[in-house]
């Protein structure tokens, strides 16, 4: 199966805006993490397995991110749909396939980020045009400025889903069709940058408090015995 | 200079109807719709709060009710779940009756401590520890749909919890809300969920590497090498670049290399 | 470690200020200095909710700040002093000698000031305010937060709230 026409990608594109819409305005349930959003996709193609392993990857590098006030971020629900569908969409051990389809999620996860922060400015623009209302206290004009700003940050996922897949999905398709790595080195080099970007945001945020560091150290210590334990 | 202290909210005052509670409750998980640089989520705070403002006298419409929307929709920002806390809090307040210049004092106030509390308690505590225990699910075999709605209950359960007792205990509270900021959920759980995301992290990261790459020791050991090496560097390179921006060009050189080779 | 943070931040103590400065920094102390807030006990209380058992919070006005900053810095700790306003800044710098670097962090739109950054809004009379504060040796940036570029006083004056 191909990403390219617009049709197939059509379903992503959906996903991509209900899932980019949670990440800020409406409803912040983390339906947009990676783990459930690549999942999603991936189950849209019938892998839910391999949408998930995706999903698995770009959380550790979610892990970084935290949606402070007007800070920049990259934007990961419609990123997880476009790097979840063009994982999923190969078979298992495709040369190649996941080291491609991290960095087109993660590119689009940047360029999501700056979608986020031009929507902010329109919505400052709308906010102002409202304003002799808003200052009169019209109940109507709050309103149809928040379901204004949902609606267009809908549209804002939807859209970036559609280019991202129609740019990346012929564009993964020749560079995999290049690749000369097995499978297992591509998902092994994927992983460890991730799981090296995870490991040092959880650093980040437990690290000041009391004794984490030492739980932190004891974890990983089961952890590395128990992944050799199950390889 | 003392500014004047926060009277305790009237023990007889009026009721927030079920139903007013409920559309607040909605309302509140889009508070953030209109997100903008220059109020930021105030328009949101005013959409929150527009069913209880109904309730002031002269209604919908009314010169209260106007004043009381064109206030709240000026700059506010908070932590989005714990923003529940001051709408329910200014919604106690406009229907009190307060002073109005103490209702602005408060909406100085009030956004900081929000953000602070919400952001250590959610972003920098709940999340990372969910998403800890997802990986660590998956690592060990669980399915997708198994993984993914695990992370949702759990994420959830506190999410929604923080909404609808921000609510409530705004309204009990009123502008005396620093009383409901002092829960020990709030004022001591980031320290416990720092130290449990921490140990499942530890154990989740491994596990979840080992159940992406598949069996094979030599890979996983090569790994997670790698991923000592790379966590020490990421945090050293910290301020200077951002880990994911760093991975991308990593990630992007990798790519290259593969088709070049 | 010291006192090594003077912030300018319309909001004071929030999250980017507890949790982005706060644990790459080990921040172990906030002054928060601010004439009103320094007087309403009400609003101490408030902030003081915002800030995690571990970390302290000092209120301050300007002048006793002044008094107390050798005080702050001698403090074995990380810290970082905050500001609502640059003319509450401007009188600190006055008053203590010896701070020669601070950051605006956040001021925030209100009518009459024009967007510089997206987190930095500012009047005409503030940018002239930034100016002095720069012509007296301090080095003034703007920076949100810590893994952002901190922006040099030229840059922040030429934005159009784009960066």
């Amino acid at each position: 199966m191909t990403l390219a026409p617009v049709l197939q990608a059509l379903p992503f594109a959906v996903l991509g805006a209900i899932l980019g819409l949670d990440v800020v305005s409406f409803p912040q349930a983390m339906l947009s993490r990676p783990i459930v959003a690549a999942t999603a996709a991936g189950a849209l193609i019938g892998e839910p397995g391999r949408g998930i392993a995706m999903g698995v990857a770009l959380e550790f590098f979610a892990l970084e991110s935290m949606p402070f006030g007007a800070s920049r971020y990259p934007e990961w629900g419609s990123a997880a749909v476009v790097g979840g569908a063009l994982f999923a969409q190969v078979p298992d051990q495709t040369v190649g396939a996941m080291s491609v389809a991290a960095l087109a999620a993660l590119v689009t996860a940047g360029v999501g980020g700056w979608t986020m922060v031009l929507l902010r400015r329109f919505n400052a623009i709308w906010a102002r045009r409202q304003q002799a209302r808003i200052a009169r206290g019209s109940g109507s004009a709050a309103i149809a400025l928040q379901l204004g700003g949902m609606t267009a940050d809908l549209l804002r996922g939807g859209v970036l889903t559609l280019a991202a897949l129609l740019t990346f999905a012929p564009l993964f398709d020749a560079v995999v069709s290049t690749t000369r790595v097995s499978g297992t080195v591509s998902r092994a080099t994927v992983v460890a940058i991730a799981s090296a970007v995870g490991l040092a945001a959880v650093w980040k945020v437990v690290h000041t408090t009391r004794l984490a560091r030492w739980y932190l150290l004891a974890g990983v210590l089961v952890g590395f015995g128990l992944a050799g334990s199950l390889s | 200079m003392t500014a004047p202290a926060i009277a305790r909210p009237p023990a007889d005052a009026l009721a927030l109807p079920w139903r007013v509670r409920a559309a607040m409750l909605v309302r509140m998980l889009g508070i953030q719709g209109a997100w903008n640089y220059e109020t930021m989520m105030g328009n949101g705070v005013a959409f929150a709060l527009e069913p209880a403002l109904r309730l002031l006298p002269g209604g919908k419409g009314g010169d209260r009710y106007r004043r009381a929307m064109a206030r709240h929709s000026g700059y506010f920002n908070a932590h989005p779940y714990l923003a529940a806390l001051a709408v329910g809090a200014l919604a106690r307040a406009e229907l009190d009756g307060v002073p109005e210049a103490q209702i602005d004092r408060f909406r100085v106030a009030a956004p900081g401590p929000l953000g602070s509390v919400g952001d250590r308690l959610v972003w920098a505590g709940w999340v990372p520890f969910c998403s800890a225990v997802a990986l660590l699910a998956f690592g060990l075999g669980a399915t997708p749909w198994g993984v993914v709605l695990l992370f949702l209950a759990a994420y959830n359960v506190l999410h929604i919890g923080l909404r609808v007792w921000g609510l409530h205990a705004g309204w009990t509270h009123g502008l005396r809300m620093a009383q409901a900021l002092a829960n020990p959920v709030l004022r001591e759980g980031p320290a416990h969920v720092a130290r449990a995301t921490a140990f499942v992290a530890g154990i989740a990261l491994p596990v979840a590497a080992q159940g992406i790459i598949g069996p094979g020791r030599a890979v996983l050991g090569g790994v997670l090498a790698a991923v000592s090496a790379g966590a020490v560097l990421v945090t050293v390179l910290h301020g200077r670049i951002e880990g994911w921006r760093l991975a991308t060009l990593v990630l992007a050189a990798f790519v290259l290399y593969t088709m070049v080779r | 470690m010291t006192l090594e943070l003077f912030r300018i931040d319309d909001r004071l103590i929030h999250g980017q200020v507890v949790v982005g400065w706060g644990q790459p920094c080990a921040l172990g102390f906030l002054v928060l200095v601010d004439d009103e807030v320094a007087g309403s006990e009400w609003e101490q209380e408030l902030y003081r909710m915002g800030v995690p058992p571990e970390m302290d919070v000092y209120f301050d006005s300007v002048a006793g700040a002044a008094r107390r900053l050798e005080g702050y810095r001698a403090d074995r700790r990380t810290g970082m002093l905050l500001t609502g306003d640059i003319g509450t800044m401007r009188r600190l710098v006055a008053a203590a000698p010896g701070i020669r670097a601070v950051m605006v962090g956040g001021i925030h739109h209100k009518p009459g000031r024009e967007a510089r950054l997206r987190y930095v809004f500012l009047t005409a009379d503030e940018e002239d305010q930034l100016r002095a504060l720069a012509a007296d040796g301090v080095a003034v940036t703007a920076q949100d937060v810590p893994q952002a570029a901190a922006l040099p006083l030229e840059e922040l004056l030429r934005g159009d709230g784009t960066g």
